[in-house]
Protein backbone atom coordinates (compact mmCIF):
# COMPACT_ATOMS: atom_id res chain seq x y z
CA UNK A 1 0.00 0.00 0.00
CA UNK A 2 2.77 2.22 1.18
CA UNK A 3 4.76 1.27 -2.30
CA UNK A 4 1.67 2.24 -4.45
CA UNK A 5 1.11 5.61 -2.56
CA UNK A 6 4.52 6.56 -3.44
CA UNK A 7 4.61 5.49 -6.69
CA UNK A 8 1.19 7.50 -7.25
CA UNK A 9 2.75 11.14 -5.61
CA UNK A 10 5.77 10.76 -7.82
CA UNK A 11 3.36 9.85 -10.82
CA UNK A 12 1.57 13.28 -9.88
CA UNK A 13 4.66 15.18 -9.51
CA UNK A 14 6.11 14.58 -12.64
CA UNK A 15 3.02 15.59 -14.23
CA UNK A 16 2.45 18.70 -12.46
CA UNK A 17 6.00 19.85 -11.97
CA UNK A 18 6.86 21.50 -15.64
CA UNK A 19 3.43 23.31 -15.52
CA UNK A 20 3.35 24.66 -12.09
CA UNK A 21 7.52 26.06 -12.46
CA UNK A 22 6.28 27.89 -15.98
CA UNK A 23 2.81 28.94 -13.88
CA UNK A 24 5.27 30.42 -11.14
CA UNK A 25 8.23 31.94 -13.03
CA UNK A 26 6.18 33.56 -15.36
CA UNK A 27 3.36 34.80 -14.10
CA UNK A 28 3.50 34.91 -10.19
CA UNK A 29 7.38 35.86 -9.90
CA UNK A 30 6.81 38.78 -12.29
CA UNK A 31 3.73 40.31 -10.74
CA UNK A 32 5.42 40.04 -7.32
CA UNK A 33 8.54 41.23 -8.93
CA UNK A 34 6.59 44.26 -10.50
CA UNK A 35 5.26 45.37 -7.26
CA UNK A 36 8.85 45.76 -5.90
CA UNK A 37 10.53 47.04 -8.94
CA UNK A 38 7.53 49.47 -9.07
CA UNK A 39 8.71 51.37 -5.80
CA UNK A 40 12.25 51.93 -7.24
CA UNK A 41 14.25 53.74 -9.65
CA UNK A 42 15.63 50.48 -11.48
CA UNK A 43 16.83 50.61 -14.85
CA UNK A 44 17.21 46.84 -15.93
CA UNK A 45 20.77 46.56 -14.36
CA UNK A 46 22.67 48.42 -11.68
CA UNK A 47 21.54 49.17 -8.85
CA UNK A 48 17.96 49.70 -7.48
CA UNK A 49 17.13 52.48 -5.18
CA UNK A 50 13.87 52.76 -3.36
CA UNK A 51 12.04 55.63 -4.27
CA UNK A 52 8.37 55.63 -2.57
CA UNK A 53 5.81 56.11 -4.50
CA UNK A 54 7.41 58.44 -7.01
CA UNK A 55 6.36 56.51 -10.14
CA UNK A 56 3.15 56.43 -8.97
CA UNK A 57 2.91 59.82 -8.41
CA UNK A 58 3.95 60.50 -11.87
CA UNK A 59 1.39 58.50 -13.38
CA UNK A 60 -1.59 60.02 -11.53
CA UNK A 61 -0.33 63.61 -11.77
CA UNK A 62 1.23 63.77 -15.27
CA UNK A 63 -1.23 65.25 -17.59
CA UNK A 64 0.40 62.96 -20.91
CA UNK A 65 -0.51 59.41 -18.71
CA UNK A 66 -4.12 60.43 -17.82
CA UNK A 67 -5.05 61.28 -21.02
CA UNK A 68 -3.68 57.33 -21.76
CA UNK A 69 -6.28 56.11 -19.92
CA UNK A 70 -8.72 58.66 -21.39
CA UNK A 71 -7.79 57.09 -24.82
CA UNK A 72 -8.77 53.37 -23.79
CA UNK A 73 -12.12 54.95 -22.94
CA UNK A 74 -12.70 55.52 -26.85
CA UNK A 75 -12.27 51.55 -27.19
CA UNK A 76 -14.80 50.63 -24.66
CA UNK A 77 -17.35 53.27 -25.96
CA UNK A 78 -16.88 51.25 -29.68
CA UNK A 79 -17.21 47.64 -27.43
CA UNK A 80 -21.20 48.74 -27.52
CA UNK A 81 -21.92 49.03 -31.33
CA UNK A 82 -19.43 45.95 -30.95
CA UNK A 83 -21.44 43.91 -28.85
CA UNK A 84 -24.65 44.82 -30.32
CA UNK A 85 -23.70 43.69 -33.70
CA UNK A 86 -22.47 40.57 -32.80
CA UNK A 87 -25.78 40.16 -30.66
CA UNK A 88 -28.04 40.32 -33.07
CA UNK A 89 -25.57 39.09 -36.05
CA UNK A 90 -25.50 35.41 -33.70
CA UNK A 91 -29.52 35.74 -33.71
CA UNK A 92 -30.17 36.11 -37.48
CA UNK A 93 -27.18 32.65 -37.97
CA UNK A 94 -29.10 31.14 -35.87
CA UNK A 95 -30.95 28.92 -38.27
CA UNK A 96 -30.70 26.90 -41.53
CA UNK A 97 -31.16 28.58 -44.27
CA UNK A 98 -29.54 28.98 -48.10
CA UNK A 99 -25.78 30.45 -48.08
CA UNK A 100 -25.28 30.26 -44.15
CA UNK A 101 -21.90 28.54 -44.36
CA UNK A 102 -20.90 31.58 -47.15
CA UNK A 103 -21.78 34.13 -44.81
CA UNK A 104 -20.40 32.04 -41.80
CA UNK A 105 -17.38 32.26 -43.72
CA UNK A 106 -17.79 35.83 -44.22
CA UNK A 107 -18.25 37.05 -41.11
CA UNK A 108 -15.45 35.65 -39.02
CA UNK A 109 -12.97 36.53 -41.25
CA UNK A 110 -11.74 39.81 -39.02
CA UNK A 111 -11.02 36.91 -36.27
CA UNK A 112 -8.65 35.32 -37.94
CA UNK A 113 -6.68 38.62 -38.86
CA UNK A 114 -3.33 39.16 -37.01
CA UNK A 115 -3.27 43.13 -35.78
CA UNK A 116 -0.19 43.77 -38.81
CA UNK A 117 -2.87 42.91 -41.54
CA UNK A 118 -5.75 44.39 -39.67
CA UNK A 119 -3.75 47.45 -39.25
CA UNK A 120 -2.75 47.80 -42.70
CA UNK A 121 -5.97 47.56 -43.93
CA UNK A 122 -7.01 50.09 -42.17
CA UNK A 123 -3.76 52.68 -43.00
CA UNK A 124 -5.36 52.04 -46.37
CA UNK A 125 -8.79 52.56 -45.18
CA UNK A 126 -8.18 56.27 -43.46
CA UNK A 127 -5.28 57.43 -44.72
CA UNK A 128 -6.12 61.13 -46.98
CA UNK A 129 -5.94 59.53 -50.38
CA UNK A 130 -7.81 56.14 -49.04
CA UNK A 131 -11.10 54.71 -48.98
CA UNK A 132 -12.75 55.83 -46.67
CA UNK A 133 -12.37 59.67 -48.41
CA UNK A 134 -12.64 58.27 -51.68
CA UNK A 135 -16.17 56.21 -51.02
CA UNK A 136 -16.92 59.31 -49.47
CA UNK A 137 -16.54 61.40 -52.43
CA UNK A 138 -18.15 59.14 -54.54
CA UNK A 139 -21.13 59.89 -52.84
CA UNK A 140 -20.85 63.85 -52.81
CA UNK A 141 -20.72 64.00 -49.42
CA UNK A 142 -17.24 65.75 -49.70
CA UNK A 143 -17.99 67.57 -46.65
CA UNK A 144 -17.41 64.56 -44.21
CA UNK A 145 -14.01 63.58 -45.79
CA UNK A 146 -11.58 63.99 -42.72
CA UNK A 147 -7.67 63.62 -42.72
CA UNK A 148 -8.84 60.30 -40.25
CA UNK A 149 -5.66 59.99 -38.88
CA UNK A 150 -4.16 62.86 -38.24
CA UNK A 151 -7.04 65.05 -36.80
CA UNK A 152 -5.77 65.08 -33.29
CA UNK A 153 -9.50 65.44 -32.55
CA UNK A 154 -10.96 62.22 -34.12
CA UNK A 155 -7.45 60.29 -34.58
CA UNK A 156 -8.72 58.27 -31.27
CA UNK A 157 -12.15 57.48 -31.99
CA UNK A 158 -11.09 56.63 -35.81
CA UNK A 159 -9.00 54.14 -34.55
CA UNK A 160 -10.86 53.04 -31.87
CA UNK A 161 -13.94 52.13 -34.25
CA UNK A 162 -11.57 49.55 -35.92
CA UNK A 163 -11.91 47.29 -33.08
CA UNK A 164 -15.06 46.94 -33.89
CA UNK A 165 -14.57 45.45 -37.28
CA UNK A 166 -11.57 43.25 -35.87
CA UNK A 167 -13.33 42.07 -32.52
CA UNK A 168 -17.20 41.68 -33.12
CA UNK A 169 -16.64 37.87 -35.06
CA UNK A 170 -15.63 36.58 -31.03
CA UNK A 171 -18.34 38.13 -29.45
CA UNK A 172 -20.27 36.93 -32.44
CA UNK A 173 -18.94 33.33 -31.80
CA UNK A 174 -19.31 33.36 -28.21
CA UNK A 175 -22.91 34.40 -28.54
CA UNK A 176 -24.14 32.38 -31.26
CA UNK A 177 -22.68 29.36 -29.45
CA UNK A 178 -24.79 30.36 -26.31
CA UNK A 179 -27.78 30.71 -28.50
CA UNK A 180 -27.38 26.95 -29.99
CA UNK A 181 -27.49 25.21 -26.98
CA UNK A 182 -31.30 26.73 -26.30
CA UNK A 183 -33.76 24.20 -26.65
CA UNK A 184 -35.82 24.69 -29.76
CA UNK A 185 -38.71 23.60 -28.35
CA UNK A 186 -38.97 27.25 -26.50
CA UNK A 187 -39.19 28.88 -29.79
CA UNK A 188 -41.48 26.65 -31.02
CA UNK A 189 -43.86 27.02 -28.11
CA UNK A 190 -43.34 31.20 -28.67
CA UNK A 191 -44.52 30.63 -32.46
CA UNK A 192 -47.73 28.66 -31.23
CA UNK A 193 -48.44 31.59 -28.74
CA UNK A 194 -48.15 33.87 -31.85
CA UNK A 195 -44.86 35.79 -30.45
CA UNK A 196 -43.04 38.34 -32.93
CA UNK A 197 -39.21 38.24 -33.84
CA UNK A 198 -38.45 40.58 -31.17
CA UNK A 199 -40.28 38.89 -28.38
CA UNK A 200 -38.59 35.84 -29.03
CA UNK A 201 -35.61 37.84 -28.70
CA UNK A 202 -36.18 39.95 -25.36
CA UNK A 203 -38.19 36.92 -23.63
CA UNK A 204 -36.57 33.89 -24.54
CA UNK A 205 -32.38 34.97 -26.16
CA UNK A 206 -31.45 37.11 -23.86
CA UNK A 207 -32.45 35.86 -20.38
CA UNK A 208 -31.16 32.53 -21.85
CA UNK A 209 -27.31 34.19 -22.77
CA UNK A 210 -27.33 36.31 -20.01
CA UNK A 211 -24.26 34.78 -18.60
CA UNK A 212 -22.67 34.71 -21.98
CA UNK A 213 -23.49 38.49 -22.56
CA UNK A 214 -21.93 39.26 -18.91
CA UNK A 215 -18.65 38.03 -19.64
CA UNK A 216 -18.16 39.73 -23.21
CA UNK A 217 -19.09 42.85 -21.33
CA UNK A 218 -16.57 42.14 -18.82
CA UNK A 219 -14.10 40.54 -21.68
CA UNK A 220 -14.81 44.61 -23.57
CA UNK A 221 -13.64 46.35 -20.92
CA UNK A 222 -11.00 44.60 -19.50
CA UNK A 223 -9.76 44.60 -23.21
CA UNK A 224 -9.52 47.83 -23.52
CA UNK A 225 -7.89 49.11 -21.13
CA UNK A 226 -4.98 46.38 -22.40
CA UNK A 227 -5.35 47.99 -25.87
CA UNK A 228 -1.94 47.67 -27.85
CA UNK A 229 -1.34 46.51 -31.64
CA UNK A 230 -3.55 48.71 -33.73
CA UNK A 231 -2.18 52.03 -32.18
CA UNK A 232 0.79 50.83 -31.57
CA UNK A 233 1.64 49.14 -35.41
CA UNK A 234 -0.36 52.18 -37.47
CA UNK A 235 0.60 55.16 -35.25
CA UNK A 236 3.46 53.87 -32.86
CA UNK A 237 0.77 55.63 -30.37
CA UNK A 238 2.12 59.45 -31.50
CA UNK A 239 -0.87 61.76 -32.34
CA UNK A 240 -2.51 61.41 -29.20
CA UNK A 241 -3.13 57.70 -29.19
CA UNK A 242 -0.52 56.40 -26.66
CA UNK A 243 -2.43 53.89 -24.38
CA UNK A 244 -1.05 52.02 -21.20
CA UNK A 245 0.37 48.88 -22.94
CA UNK A 246 2.51 50.70 -25.36
CA UNK A 247 3.25 52.65 -22.36
CA UNK A 248 5.14 50.12 -20.74
CA UNK A 249 6.88 48.99 -23.75
CA UNK A 250 8.38 52.59 -24.76
CA UNK A 251 9.64 53.45 -20.74
CA UNK A 252 10.92 49.01 -21.11
CA UNK A 253 12.93 50.43 -23.98
CA UNK A 254 14.52 53.42 -22.94
CA UNK A 255 15.58 51.18 -19.37
CA UNK A 256 12.82 53.07 -17.42
CA UNK A 257 11.80 49.32 -15.92
CA UNK A 258 10.70 50.96 -12.48
CA UNK A 259 8.34 53.35 -13.93
CA UNK A 260 6.93 50.12 -16.44
CA UNK A 261 6.31 48.19 -13.54
CA UNK A 262 4.50 50.49 -12.32
CA UNK A 263 2.24 50.96 -15.03
CA UNK A 264 1.93 47.13 -15.23
CA UNK A 265 0.82 47.14 -11.45
CA UNK A 266 -1.82 49.50 -12.48
CA UNK A 267 -2.94 47.90 -15.55
CA UNK A 268 -2.95 44.25 -13.57
CA UNK A 269 -5.27 45.90 -10.50
CA UNK A 270 -7.79 47.09 -12.74
CA UNK A 271 -8.13 43.92 -14.64
CA UNK A 272 -8.44 42.13 -11.34
CA UNK A 273 -10.89 44.93 -10.23
CA UNK A 274 -13.30 44.16 -13.42
CA UNK A 275 -12.51 40.61 -13.64
CA UNK A 276 -13.19 39.88 -9.53
CA UNK A 277 -16.43 42.20 -10.07
CA UNK A 278 -17.55 39.46 -12.84
CA UNK A 279 -16.72 36.86 -10.49
CA UNK A 280 -18.91 38.43 -7.86
CA UNK A 281 -22.01 39.19 -10.00
CA UNK A 282 -21.79 36.12 -11.97
CA UNK A 283 -22.49 34.30 -8.47
CA UNK A 284 -25.07 36.53 -7.08
CA UNK A 285 -27.21 35.19 -10.29
CA UNK B 1 -38.40 23.18 -37.69
CA UNK B 2 -39.02 26.76 -36.63
CA UNK B 3 -41.59 28.59 -38.37
CA UNK B 4 -40.08 31.77 -39.69
CA UNK B 5 -42.24 34.28 -41.80
CA UNK B 6 -40.99 35.74 -44.93
CA UNK B 7 -40.62 39.29 -43.79
CA UNK B 8 -37.76 37.65 -41.00
CA UNK B 9 -36.43 35.69 -44.00
CA UNK B 10 -35.91 38.75 -45.86
CA UNK B 11 -34.57 41.22 -43.10
CA UNK B 12 -32.07 38.36 -42.36
CA UNK B 13 -30.61 38.33 -45.98
CA UNK B 14 -30.35 42.00 -46.08
CA UNK B 15 -28.88 42.35 -42.56
CA UNK B 16 -26.45 39.48 -43.27
CA UNK B 17 -25.93 40.82 -46.80
CA UNK B 18 -24.89 44.25 -45.23
CA UNK B 19 -23.00 42.88 -42.32
CA UNK B 20 -20.94 41.13 -45.03
CA UNK B 21 -20.48 44.36 -47.10
CA UNK B 22 -18.95 45.97 -43.60
CA UNK B 23 -16.23 43.09 -43.41
CA UNK B 24 -15.29 43.17 -46.95
CA UNK B 25 -15.48 46.64 -48.00
CA UNK B 26 -12.05 47.63 -45.88
CA UNK B 27 -10.44 44.62 -47.74
CA UNK B 28 -11.53 44.90 -51.47
CA UNK B 29 -8.89 47.98 -52.00
CA UNK B 30 -6.19 45.56 -50.68
CA UNK B 31 -6.31 42.90 -52.90
CA UNK B 32 -6.69 45.74 -55.49
CA UNK B 33 -3.67 47.45 -54.29
CA UNK B 34 -1.74 44.18 -54.56
CA UNK B 35 -2.22 43.78 -58.82
CA UNK B 36 -1.31 47.59 -59.08
CA UNK B 37 2.13 48.71 -60.45
CA UNK B 38 3.88 51.49 -58.91
CA UNK B 39 2.96 53.75 -61.61
CA UNK B 40 -0.86 52.78 -61.23
CA UNK B 41 -0.43 53.55 -57.56
CA UNK B 42 -0.12 57.10 -58.01
CA UNK B 43 -2.63 57.79 -60.75
CA UNK B 44 -5.68 55.92 -59.88
CA UNK B 45 -7.54 55.83 -56.74
CA UNK B 46 -7.76 52.95 -53.99
CA UNK B 47 -10.91 52.11 -55.38
CA UNK B 48 -10.53 51.55 -59.11
CA UNK B 49 -9.32 48.14 -59.66
CA UNK B 50 -6.00 47.04 -61.11
CA UNK B 51 -5.32 47.37 -65.12
CA UNK B 52 -3.79 43.70 -64.87
CA UNK B 53 -5.41 40.85 -62.65
CA UNK B 54 -2.43 38.59 -63.55
CA UNK B 55 0.10 41.27 -62.50
CA UNK B 56 2.07 38.99 -59.96
CA UNK B 57 5.16 41.16 -59.37
CA UNK B 58 4.45 42.50 -56.02
CA UNK B 59 4.32 39.47 -54.41
CA UNK B 60 7.71 38.27 -56.24
CA UNK B 61 9.20 41.04 -54.49
CA UNK B 62 7.52 40.70 -51.09
CA UNK B 63 8.61 37.04 -50.90
CA UNK B 64 12.30 37.86 -51.39
CA UNK B 65 12.83 41.40 -49.86
CA UNK B 66 10.29 40.35 -46.80
CA UNK B 67 12.06 37.37 -46.30
CA UNK B 68 8.81 35.81 -45.64
CA UNK B 69 9.44 32.11 -46.85
CA UNK B 70 11.90 32.11 -44.00
CA UNK B 71 9.74 34.26 -41.30
CA UNK B 72 7.47 31.14 -42.53
CA UNK B 73 9.52 28.27 -41.28
CA UNK B 74 10.61 29.90 -38.07
CA UNK B 75 6.56 30.35 -37.47
CA UNK B 76 6.24 27.15 -37.98
CA UNK B 77 8.84 25.90 -36.02
CA UNK B 78 7.41 27.92 -33.25
CA UNK B 79 4.28 26.60 -33.29
CA UNK B 80 4.04 22.87 -34.01
CA UNK B 81 6.93 22.70 -31.21
CA UNK B 82 5.24 24.77 -28.28
CA UNK B 83 1.57 23.78 -29.56
CA UNK B 84 2.84 20.14 -28.90
CA UNK B 85 4.13 21.07 -25.25
CA UNK B 86 1.76 23.19 -24.28
CA UNK B 87 -1.14 20.97 -25.53
CA UNK B 88 0.57 17.72 -23.36
CA UNK B 89 0.81 19.66 -20.70
CA UNK B 90 -2.63 20.43 -20.59
CA UNK B 91 -3.60 17.26 -20.89
CA UNK B 92 -1.50 16.08 -18.36
CA UNK B 93 -2.15 18.56 -15.82
CA UNK B 94 -6.27 18.24 -16.34
CA UNK B 95 -5.86 14.34 -16.20
CA UNK B 96 -3.91 14.45 -12.83
CA UNK B 97 -6.53 17.12 -11.15
CA UNK B 98 -9.57 15.27 -12.46
CA UNK B 99 -8.52 11.91 -10.97
CA UNK B 100 -6.17 12.33 -7.89
CA UNK B 101 -6.33 13.23 -4.29
CA UNK B 102 -3.23 14.98 -3.45
CA UNK B 103 -2.25 17.63 -0.67
CA UNK B 104 -2.24 20.62 -2.72
CA UNK B 105 -4.76 19.89 -5.35
CA UNK B 106 -6.61 22.92 -4.09
CA UNK B 107 -3.56 25.16 -4.17
CA UNK B 108 -2.72 24.11 -8.01
CA UNK B 109 -5.69 24.55 -9.05
CA UNK B 110 -6.13 27.42 -7.67
CA UNK B 111 -2.81 28.87 -8.67
CA UNK B 112 -3.71 28.12 -12.31
CA UNK B 113 -7.44 29.95 -11.70
CA UNK B 114 -5.96 33.17 -10.72
CA UNK B 115 -3.31 33.37 -13.72
CA UNK B 116 -6.81 34.71 -15.74
CA UNK B 117 -6.37 37.76 -13.59
CA UNK B 118 -2.88 38.11 -14.88
CA UNK B 119 -2.96 40.08 -17.85
CA UNK B 120 0.36 38.97 -19.83
CA UNK B 121 1.36 42.64 -20.82
CA UNK B 122 1.76 43.18 -16.92
CA UNK B 123 4.26 40.05 -16.48
CA UNK B 124 6.80 41.04 -19.27
CA UNK B 125 8.45 43.99 -18.06
CA UNK B 126 10.49 41.43 -15.56
CA UNK B 127 9.89 39.03 -18.23
CA UNK B 128 12.23 40.49 -20.44
CA UNK B 129 14.75 41.21 -18.10
CA UNK B 130 14.86 37.60 -17.17
CA UNK B 131 15.11 36.60 -20.72
CA UNK B 132 17.73 39.05 -21.35
CA UNK B 133 20.02 37.44 -18.24
CA UNK B 134 19.86 34.18 -19.77
CA UNK B 135 20.53 35.37 -23.13
CA UNK B 136 17.30 33.93 -24.85
CA UNK B 137 16.40 37.48 -26.48
CA UNK B 138 16.27 37.33 -30.01
CA UNK B 139 16.59 33.84 -29.97
CA UNK B 140 12.96 31.82 -30.98
CA UNK B 141 13.21 30.03 -27.51
CA UNK B 142 12.66 32.89 -25.53
CA UNK B 143 8.89 32.54 -27.31
CA UNK B 144 8.71 29.17 -27.81
CA UNK B 145 8.94 28.70 -23.91
CA UNK B 146 6.55 31.61 -23.34
CA UNK B 147 4.27 29.82 -25.56
CA UNK B 148 4.45 26.68 -23.79
CA UNK B 149 2.57 27.09 -20.61
CA UNK B 150 -0.45 25.76 -19.61
CA UNK B 151 -3.70 27.92 -19.62
CA UNK B 152 -6.77 27.80 -17.71
CA UNK B 153 -9.21 27.91 -20.33
CA UNK B 154 -7.53 24.55 -21.98
CA UNK B 155 -7.88 23.16 -18.57
CA UNK B 156 -11.07 24.04 -18.53
CA UNK B 157 -11.83 22.34 -21.51
CA UNK B 158 -9.64 18.75 -20.26
CA UNK B 159 -11.81 19.14 -17.26
CA UNK B 160 -15.02 19.41 -18.55
CA UNK B 161 -13.75 16.76 -21.18
CA UNK B 162 -12.74 14.36 -18.58
CA UNK B 163 -16.15 14.60 -16.77
CA UNK B 164 -17.74 12.27 -19.64
CA UNK B 165 -14.75 9.55 -19.38
CA UNK B 166 -15.65 7.14 -16.90
CA UNK B 167 -13.32 6.48 -14.06
CA UNK B 168 -14.01 2.78 -14.42
CA UNK B 169 -12.03 2.90 -17.22
CA UNK B 170 -9.01 4.10 -14.97
CA UNK B 171 -9.70 1.53 -12.54
CA UNK B 172 -9.93 -1.49 -14.61
CA UNK B 173 -7.03 -0.95 -16.24
CA UNK B 174 -4.98 -0.12 -12.44
CA UNK B 175 -6.49 -3.65 -11.25
CA UNK B 176 -5.27 -5.48 -14.26
CA UNK B 177 -1.72 -4.29 -13.06
CA UNK B 178 -1.15 -1.73 -15.28
CA UNK B 179 0.95 1.81 -14.43
CA UNK B 180 -0.23 5.09 -13.87
CA UNK B 181 1.63 6.11 -17.02
CA UNK B 182 0.55 3.61 -19.11
CA UNK B 183 -2.83 4.22 -18.31
CA UNK B 184 -2.83 8.18 -18.67
CA UNK B 185 -0.92 7.57 -22.60
CA UNK B 186 -2.44 4.16 -23.32
CA UNK B 187 -5.86 4.22 -22.08
CA UNK B 188 -7.20 8.09 -21.20
CA UNK B 189 -5.21 10.34 -23.69
CA UNK B 190 -6.63 9.07 -26.95
CA UNK B 191 -9.85 9.47 -25.43
CA UNK B 192 -8.84 13.57 -24.46
CA UNK B 193 -8.53 13.90 -28.40
CA UNK B 194 -11.96 16.14 -28.89
CA UNK B 195 -10.24 18.33 -26.36
CA UNK B 196 -6.94 18.48 -28.16
CA UNK B 197 -8.30 19.36 -31.35
CA UNK B 198 -10.68 22.60 -29.74
CA UNK B 199 -7.36 23.17 -27.98
CA UNK B 200 -4.94 23.77 -31.07
CA UNK B 201 -7.30 25.85 -32.93
CA UNK B 202 -7.87 28.09 -30.29
CA UNK B 203 -4.32 28.28 -29.67
CA UNK B 204 -3.40 28.03 -33.58
CA UNK B 205 -5.26 30.88 -34.44
CA UNK B 206 -4.13 33.16 -31.29
CA UNK B 207 -0.19 31.84 -31.44
CA UNK B 208 -0.01 32.65 -35.44
CA UNK B 209 -1.75 36.01 -35.12
CA UNK B 210 0.14 37.21 -31.49
CA UNK B 211 1.99 40.15 -32.04
CA UNK B 212 3.11 40.92 -28.74
CA UNK B 213 5.36 38.72 -27.26
CA UNK B 214 7.34 38.28 -30.79
CA UNK B 215 7.50 42.05 -31.18
CA UNK B 216 9.20 41.81 -27.55
CA UNK B 217 11.76 39.22 -27.88
CA UNK B 218 12.42 39.14 -32.16
CA UNK B 219 14.03 42.01 -33.17
CA UNK B 220 16.45 41.09 -35.52
CA UNK B 221 17.14 38.19 -37.68
CA UNK B 222 14.85 35.34 -36.45
CA UNK B 223 11.46 36.84 -37.51
CA UNK B 224 7.91 35.45 -37.36
CA UNK B 225 5.88 35.44 -39.76
CA UNK B 226 3.58 38.31 -38.09
CA UNK B 227 6.99 40.82 -37.28
CA UNK B 228 8.36 40.01 -40.83
CA UNK B 229 5.08 41.57 -42.01
CA UNK B 230 5.31 44.64 -39.50
CA UNK B 231 9.03 45.32 -40.30
CA UNK B 232 8.33 45.38 -43.80
CA UNK B 233 5.66 47.60 -43.24
CA UNK B 234 7.17 50.04 -40.57
CA UNK B 235 10.12 51.04 -43.35
CA UNK B 236 8.90 53.99 -44.84
CA UNK B 237 10.56 52.79 -47.86
CA UNK B 238 8.11 50.07 -49.06
CA UNK B 239 5.23 51.12 -51.26
CA UNK B 240 1.55 49.92 -50.36
CA UNK B 241 1.44 47.74 -53.14
CA UNK B 242 4.22 45.94 -52.18
CA UNK B 243 2.85 45.88 -48.56
CA UNK B 244 -0.61 44.32 -50.03
CA UNK B 245 0.68 41.25 -51.50
CA UNK B 246 2.23 40.45 -48.60
CA UNK B 247 -0.69 40.86 -46.42
CA UNK B 248 -2.81 38.60 -49.01
CA UNK B 249 0.37 36.14 -49.02
CA UNK B 250 0.13 36.21 -44.85
CA UNK B 251 -3.43 35.66 -44.91
CA UNK B 252 -3.17 31.81 -46.90
CA UNK B 253 -2.23 29.69 -44.67
CA UNK B 254 -5.10 31.85 -42.59
CA UNK B 255 -7.94 30.66 -45.33
CA UNK B 256 -6.31 27.33 -45.71
CA UNK B 257 -6.74 26.24 -42.39
CA UNK B 258 -9.74 27.88 -42.00
CA UNK B 259 -11.19 25.98 -44.89
CA UNK B 260 -9.76 22.71 -43.87
CA UNK B 261 -10.97 23.03 -40.25
CA UNK B 262 -14.01 25.10 -40.29
CA UNK B 263 -16.32 22.50 -38.80
CA UNK B 264 -14.25 22.78 -35.58
CA UNK B 265 -13.69 26.24 -35.94
CA UNK B 266 -17.00 27.67 -34.80
CA UNK B 267 -17.37 25.19 -31.92
CA UNK B 268 -14.12 25.23 -30.73
CA UNK B 269 -13.44 29.02 -30.37
CA UNK B 270 -17.24 29.02 -28.58
CA UNK B 271 -16.11 26.21 -26.19
CA UNK B 272 -12.89 27.84 -25.53
CA UNK B 273 -14.74 31.04 -24.85
CA UNK B 274 -17.92 30.39 -23.12
CA UNK B 275 -15.62 28.07 -20.64
CA UNK B 276 -14.08 31.70 -19.32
Amino acid sequence: MKEKDRTKLIFIASFLILPVLHLIIFSYVPIIGNLIVSFTDWKGFGDMNFVGIRNYKRLFTNTEYISMFKNCLWYLLAAIPQLVFAFFLAVVINGKFRGLNIFKGILILPYLLNGVIVSTIFIIFFQNSGSLNAILEMLHLNGLQHKWLQDLKIVNPSIASISIWRYYGMNFIMFFGALQNIPTELYEAAVIDGCTKMQEIRYISIPFIKRVLFINIILSISGSIQVFEIPYIMLNGSNGTLTPVIQIQQSMYDNRVGFAAALSVLVFVIVMIVITAQRLLVKDD
Amino acid sequence: MIYESTLYKIVRYVFLVLASVFVLVPLVPLVFMAFKSGREMQETSVLTPPSNWLNFYNFGYAIEKGHLIKAFIITAIILVISLTIQILLTCMVSYVLHRFDFKLKKVVRTAFTLTMFIPVVATQTLIFRMMHAVKLVNTMWSVVILYSGVGIVGIYIMLNLLDNVTREIDEAAWIDGATFPYTFWNIVFPLMKPGCTTLLIIQGIALYNDFYIPNLYLNRDVQTFTIALYKFYGSMSTPFEIVSAAIIIGMIPILIVFIALQKYIYSGIAAGAVKM
